[in-house]
């Protein structure tokens, strides 16, 4: 017992070691919490240009970069795409490590929520496409008054969980030496020579906050199911 | 029920009207006038493009030929604003089409609101009004889910209604009704009539097609074959696959 005390202590304690994690935390939250809001951008943006293109066959160019956009970055490693962010295409640009990593799980991101939205948008029937646009609602004004509201809900089981997975996947960070919480754990773990306590303390966290987060998406589950009695 | 509408101009008018969907010819160069005030019936067997002719109307359906003339303005020229003339054209589906996200009240104000820049108070007035005479008062704040299938179908037609429409398109309304519910929708579809809206109506309830309509038209094969009124078109068919129809559905 004295022995789990001991290494605490030393790994967490001594000279203040656990600013480590605090740093990395922060880091891990601003990097997941601007990804998602870059991945949410882009992948309502696809999932539009994408189910336009389905239903009308407008937006032809579009939808082809789209797709190659999908392709390539659901077909690489997201490690990669970073390395790439980082070393390749801003390799002669002096820009924060935090906003790369931004960047690139943005993108990454935006990939998979953008099929996300699509799979939500082909779920709702058709009929309810014809209702708004007999009442004379345009394609975009159907599209944001009644599909995308259904669409959404339908989606945001999966839409969490990329979200979850999107929080753990930035622990890659530490590739570019951005120090987030996997790298500040690392660190420690250097530092002390003991891996338990810092990696393990590192992956409670971690799950601390997916739990937390579930938590919080069940609950507006809930809420925007009040519809469905 | 013959009304003499030959003195007005018609309210649509269809012109050598086509519809081909890949390999199929839906329609074939089919003209007819819809008048103010006509309750126009159109029955065939399923297949004959019955349905089609009438989503042709407001263009849910792209015809492939012809043209449609809706208050004297051709609505299949690429340049008309489809969406302002299909606010003046109501129409009513099948399966009830009411948005399940939106309350009752929300699903007959959002048109009047987004479309028509109508106040809260304005398009809620309108909306309570015609909920009363549906009797669907008690069921405004309920979402679509809570309701039976007829109740959907009289609160689908009011949605209709908020908008003022010029003709209302009905397209097999009472289909996906349980049998006892059919008896709440055609009562409200009879005051319709009564009160001389012009209705385009899509069907397989012959019984009401003969007591409301004013005009009864029997496609085939996309084409149609026989127009009459009432009485003459069940009495007296002329065309004999309609008589064979008839025969099988009566």
């Amino acid at each position: 017992m004295s022995d789990l005390v001991n290494s605490f202590y030393q790994n967490f304690i001594e000279k203040d070691r656990y600013q480590y994690l605090l740093d990395g935390l922060k880091n891990t939250l601003i990097v997941t919490f601007f990804a998602v809001l870059i991945g949410i951008a882009i992948g309502f943006i696809l999932a539009i240009i994408r189910s336009t293109y389905d239903n009308t066959k407008k937006l032809k160019i579009l939808n082809f970069f789209a797709n190659v956009y999908l392709t390539v970055i659901r077909g690489t490693p997201v490690v990669l795409q970073l390395l790439i962010t980082y070393f390749v295409i801003f390799a002669s640009v002096n820009i924060s490590k935090l906003l790369v990593a931004i960047i690139a799980f943005g993108i990454n991101s935006g990939a998979y929520v953008a099929e996300i939205i699509r799979s939500g948008i082909n779920s709702i029937d058709r009929g309810q496409f014809e209702a708004g646009r007999s009442l004379g609602f345009s394609y975009a004004q159907t599209m944001i008054y009644f599909i995308l509201p259904q669409a959404l809900k339908n989606v945001l089981p999966a839409l969490g969980n990329e979200f979850v997975v999107l929080l753990k996947e930035t622990s890659v960070a530490g590739y570019i030496a951005l120090q987030d919480l996997t790298k500040g754990a690392d660190i420690i773990r250097s530092q002390t020579y003991s891996a338990f306590m810092p990696l393990v303390m590192a992956a409670a966290i971690y799950l601390v906050m997916v739990i937390a987060f579930d938590y919080l998406i069940k609950r507006l589950e809930r809420r925007l199911r009040s519809s469905d009695h | 029920m013959t009304t003499d509408n030959s003195s007005n101009s018609p309210l649509i008018k269809v012109r050598g009207l086509c519809k081909a969907f890949t390999g199929i010819e839906a329609l074939k160069n089919i003209s007819v006038d819809i008048f103010q005030g006509d309750v126009a019936f159109i029955v065939g067997p399923s297949g004959s493009g019955k349905s089609t002719f009438l989503r042709c109307l407001n263009r849910l359906e792209e015809p492939t030929g012809g043209s449609i003339f809706f208050d004297g303005e051709d609505i299949c020229d690429k340049t008309c604003n489809i969406d302002l003339h299909r606010q003046k054209m109501g129409m009513v589906f099948q399966q009830f089409n009411l948005f399940p996200h939106l309350t009752v009240m929300r699903n007959l104000t959002i048109g009047p609101m987004k479309l028509q820049n109508k106040t809260k108070e304005e398009a809620e007035a309108k909306a309570d009004a015609l909920l009363k005479r549906v009797g669907l008062s008690d069921r405004r704040d309920a979402y679509p889910n809570q309701l039976s299938g007829g109740q959907k179908q009289r609160i689908a037609i009011c949605r209709s209604l908020c908008m003022n429409p010029e003709v209302m398109l009905f397209d097999e309304p009472t289909s996906a009704l349980d049998p006892e519910m059919v008896g709440e929708v055609l009562n409200v579809m009879r005051e319709l009539a009564n009160e001389k809206m012009t209705m385009v109506v899509v069907t397989h309830e012959m019984g009401f097609a003969r007591e409301v309509a004013n005009r009864v038209f029997f496609m085939a094969d996309g084409e149609i074959l026989e127009e009459n009124a009432p009485v003459a078109f069940f009495d007296h068919p002329q065309n004999e696959r309609l008589r064979s129809f008839l025969r099988s559905v009566l």
